[in-house]
């Protein structure tokens, strides 16, 4: 293979937000996640659990299928998916809306307000939605809300009492008070948390006090009360069928409550706490049950999938617990010849130049530095919202940004050891949104991909200017944004994939299209172009691999032997996406990919592994003599040192002796994440 | 009537006097008091109180008068100069004559807003002058942008959430220290999270380095 020089970067400082809020849909199977600082992210599970879609903005606690968003500001927000950005916002008229809740059949949404009012919303078909009434308000804010199955009646949880609305008259049928059973020494004010409302009557609240309780709201009476934690119990989430519930409490831990027989085939059921998990070490803040599987986000930016079970079909990798904490994005762009890294924050952009060596060392060594890494520059980006993707230029002197407004481009003059920024005036306004940003390898030339799948090609001109050249189009138009881009290393070819999964090739000699990639039941996650040979090389999200040949207009002859052959068993089974494409220039039969765990570099020459080969090889086959080795080689060289505590961000060679490698250590996010809940452990 | 009762009064009191020796002594009669005298006394008493009403009387006319010309002399003052404002009428009387009705409408939505302003936020400070007549344009009219009330509902309600969770009486403890006790509790024993906590010393380390360089840049300009 070879030997590489590795530069392994730690300095990146992302912290990912807290999970906020979750929202899942039954039929496409995606959730719509909403962080902490605004973000709201669309998981699709049918694509092996892809982060599909992000867009930034400002604090809130949402829902929905059209996804709508509500806050503390005192606004409902829909989301149009297709152009990842809110689209239209209605002042709620409350003050903060501090929790929202659609009925069953999507026709009307309920929310509850810092004035103690609840409100109906009608969700008009055409977008957005209508204010229908207001139902009773009563003094103490409305943390939380459920709709009753049948859409008659809602339940609101305040802090210290539970009301019980009646929808078509607006009148309260039912108040009850939660605070009745502590004994007075211990009263303080039991805040309502979360609630739900089950088709049986019986209403379930999770409070302040950490216990779980279930009431009978016609008569008001407390049914049964499960102590869960003695931290808050923040979350409640109620199976479809109604027979399971999950709680996710202040210290981490979620529960699982089941309505079972209290004797084996007897009538009388009742509800029992049965599976504890302690998947995070800080607040569970949203909980969803799904059809076979417990989803649990928490503050410490962990989205944890726990599959049920008895509730999976067949034994396979579904079976087993995901945890997602970093994004499935690119947020590191490279820069090669300049030798410069480009992160990309959620408020800012920071620019790093690489150390240098002048010593080399064996396998394995740690070389000392002759010149440490350099931060160069940070450009902030003004106004609230989320930059959304970035680039630096492959010489260093162009960086480009975009918001979900606004577009920015920078030239960079280097100037020995200092540099300096020049913002480029006079950028054309139909550039406006971007959605991926990809500078040709000559610098020459800027590709900006925008909604409705077309693609900008602008260039870049000398002294700070920019010229809008051409639109690529798809033949057949597409509503959705294309969100990732590859370009040739000689510049006469675009590879776009836009949200519809489907990947178009352009020609940029005659600015049209050229060709269209056989459609594939899975997401893109990382394509790039081969330098030399013009093949396209795609990953898709449940991990397969392909070359298209874009001369030829078809798949090359390995790739259709890797699918004669098939992938390995582990290669298949592995749980995150792989984020970034990489060649050697030296040897055209190499590739390198990486997803957040492994890096592996890909040897087309050599034979493809078996089911029965051994995938991860290295350390054994540096052990062995040089006849056995090749007898046992195979085409995937993994290196899993980052699999314990310290994620890979971003794999890249920057030449044929160098690998730069970004990574994350987790320890690193734990120690700036909000104060934990301490946990009492014997002996400490 | 009240001087008639002081009278009464004055005339009571004497008796009083007089009457309590019949109490304590009964069968001796009160003291003889001709009329002449008893007239004169009557006269003088009642030219005192006149006086001292009429000094009173005048002392508050005084006040008053002197309240008066107060007010008087301060919207003498409030007022620009009598040759100015002269000035002011005659010299351009066009210009003043469209900027006025302009004015007028411009002072109203201002000064109505100037008052639901201090109604809402008394704090709030407002820098544009009322007044029809302007000299050279030596200011400049601000109006300030409206703290309007989202803002404070929605830092309650950050403020309630973080109370809630992060609170007195919530059990909350610093990500150093729950990593740590993981560590320390873990079957390979480790160090603390944050052993060293890189900010300790800063100013002096900051300090070290600057000094180290400047005599290793001494000591080569030395041997040079």
């Amino acid at each position: 293979m070879g030997e590489f020089e590795v530069h392994r970067v730690r300095f990146f400082g992302l912290v990912p937000a807290g999970v906020r809020c979750m929202a899942y849909q039954h039929n496409g199977r995606r959730l719509a996640l909403a962080r902490t600082d605004g973000a709201v992210e669309v998981y699709n599970f049918a694509a092996n659990y892809y982060m599909e879609k992000v867009s930034g903005g400002r604090e809130r606690g949402g829902q929905g299928w059209r996804l709508f968003g509500a806050g503390l500001s005192g606004d409902i927000t829909e989301y149009d998916l297709e152009r990842l950005r809110p689209a239209r916002a209605v002042d709620g008229f409350g003050g903060p809306i501090w929790s929202m809740a659609a009925n069953n059949d999507g026709t009307r949404l309920a929310i509850g307000c810092e004035d103690g009012s609840v409100k109906l919303f009608q969700v008009v078909p055409g977008g957005g939605v209508q204010f229908e009434k207001n139902l009773d308000r009563q003094k103490g804010r409305v943390l939380c809300l459920s709709w009753h199955p049948s859409g008659t009646h809602l339940a609101a949880g305040s802090i210290d009492f539970i009301r019980v609305l009646d929808v078509h008259s607006g009148r309260t049928a039912q108040r009850i008070m939660v605070n009745c059973h502590v004994p007075k020494s211990k009263k303080r004010e039991c805040v309502v948390w979360s609630i739900a409302f089950l088709s049986s009557g019986t209403v379930i609240s999770s409070d302040s006090f950490g216990r779980v309780q279930f009431w009978d709201w016609e008569r008001g009476t407390l049914q049964d009360s499960h102590t869960v934690s003695s931290s808050a119990a923040l979350s409640l989430a109620v199976s479809e069928k109604e027979d399971s519930i999950v709680v996710g409490t202040s210290a981490g831990a979620t529960y699982q409550f089941q309505l079972l027989p209290v004797k084996a085939g007897g009538q009388e059921k009742r509800w029992v706490r049965t599976k504890p998990f302690q998947h995070h070490t800080h607040d569970v803040r949203a909980v969803v049950h799904t059809p076979t599987a417990l989803i649990s986000g928490g503050l410490d930016a962990q989205l944890v999938i726990r599959p049920l079970m008895e509730k999976v079909q067949k034994k396979g990798y579904d079976a087993a617990l995901r945890k997602f904490t970093l994004p499935h994005r690119r947020l590191v762009s490279c820069a090669r010849k300049a030798r410069l890294l480009l992160f990309q924050f959620s408020q800012h952009l920071e620019l790093w130049r690489l150390g240098s060596t002048n010593k080399t060392g064996k396998d394995g060594e740690t070389l000392p530095l002759s010149r440490m890494p350099e931060h160069l520059l940070q450009l902030k980006s003004k106004g609230p919202e989320h930059i959304y993707c970035s680039c630096v230029s492959p010489c260093g002197s162009w960086i480009a940004y975009s918001t979900a407004s606004r577009f920015h481009l920078y030239r960079v003059q280097h100037e020995g050891d200092s540099i300096s920024v020049k913002k480029v005036p006079g950028v054309p306004k139909l550039l406006l949104p971007a959605y991926q940003l990809l500078c040709a390898s000559d610098s020459g030339r800027l590709f900006i991909a925008s909604d409705r799948g077309s693609v900008h090609v602008v260039q870049l001109l000398e002294p700070g200017g920019c010229k809008h050249l051409h639109t690529l189009r798809p033949p057949a138009g597409t509503r959705e944004a294309v969100y990732l881009l590859a370009s040739s290393a000689d510049g006469n070819w675009l590879a776009a994939v836009s949200g519809d999964w489907e990947v178009h090739v352009y020609s940029l000699k005659h600015f049209k299209h050229h060709c269209t990639v056989p459609t594939y039941s899975c997401a893109v996650t990382a394509l790039a172009i081969h330098p030399t040979t013009n093949n396209l090389f795609i990953s898709y999200s449940d991990q397969q691999l392909f070359e298209f040949s874009i001369p030829e207009k078809q798949y090359t002859a390995w790739s259709r032997a890797v699918q004669n052959s098939g992938l390995h068993k582990l290669w298949l089974e592995r749980d995150s996406p792989i984020t970034h494409i990489a060649f050697n220039p030296k040897n055209t039969s190499q590739v390198l990919l990486h997803d957040v765990y492994m890096l592996c570099v890909l040897d087309k020459s050599l034979p493809l592994p078996d089911d029965s080969a051994v995938l991860v090889n290295q350390s054994t086959l540096k052990q062995l003599s040089e006849p056995a080795r090749r007898r046992q080689l195979h085409a995937f060289k993994i290196c899993k040192k980052f699999q314990v505590g310290s994620p890979l961000l971003f794999a890249d060679l920057l030449d044929e002796r160098c690998l730069v490698t970004v990574e994350r250590p987790a320890l690193d996010i734990s120690a700036q994440l909000p104060p934990p809940v301490q946990q009492k452990k014997f002996g400490t | 009537m009240v001087r008639r009762r002081r009278r009464q009064e004055k005339e009571a009191a004497p008796v009083a006097p007089a009457a309590a020796p019949p109490s304590s002594e009964d069968d001796e009669a009160p003291e003889e008091l001709s009329f002449g005298t008893a007239r004169a006394e009557a006269e003088a008493e009642r030219k005192l109180v006149g006086e001292a009403a009429r000094r009173h009387r005048e002392l508050l006319k005084e006040k008053r008068r002197r309240r008066q010309e107060l007010f008087a002399e301060q919207k003498r003052r409030k007022l620009l100069p009598e040759a100015l404002l002269q000035e002011l009428a005659a010299a351009p009387p066009a210009r003043a004559d469209e900027r006025s009705p302009a004015a007028a409408p411009d002072k109203r939505p201002q000064g109505v807003s100037a008052k639901q302003n201090e109604g809402r936020i008394p704090g709030q400070v407002k820098k544009d002058k009322a007044g029809g007549t302007r000299s050279k344009g030596n200011y400049i009219a601000v109006h300030l942008k409206d703290e309007n009330l989202t803002g404070l509902h929605q830092q309650t309600a950050k403020d309630f959430i973080h109370s809630q969770l992060y609170g007195p009486g919530t059990n909350r403890t610093s990500a150093n220290e729950f990593f740590s006790i993981a560590n320390k509790k873990d079957l390979v024993k480790k160090a603390a999270v944050q052993f060293v906590d890189k900010s300790w010393g800063l100013e002096k380390k900051q300090r070290a380095t600057k000094f180290t360089k400047y005599w290793v840049a001494r000591k080569v300009t030395n041997t040079l």
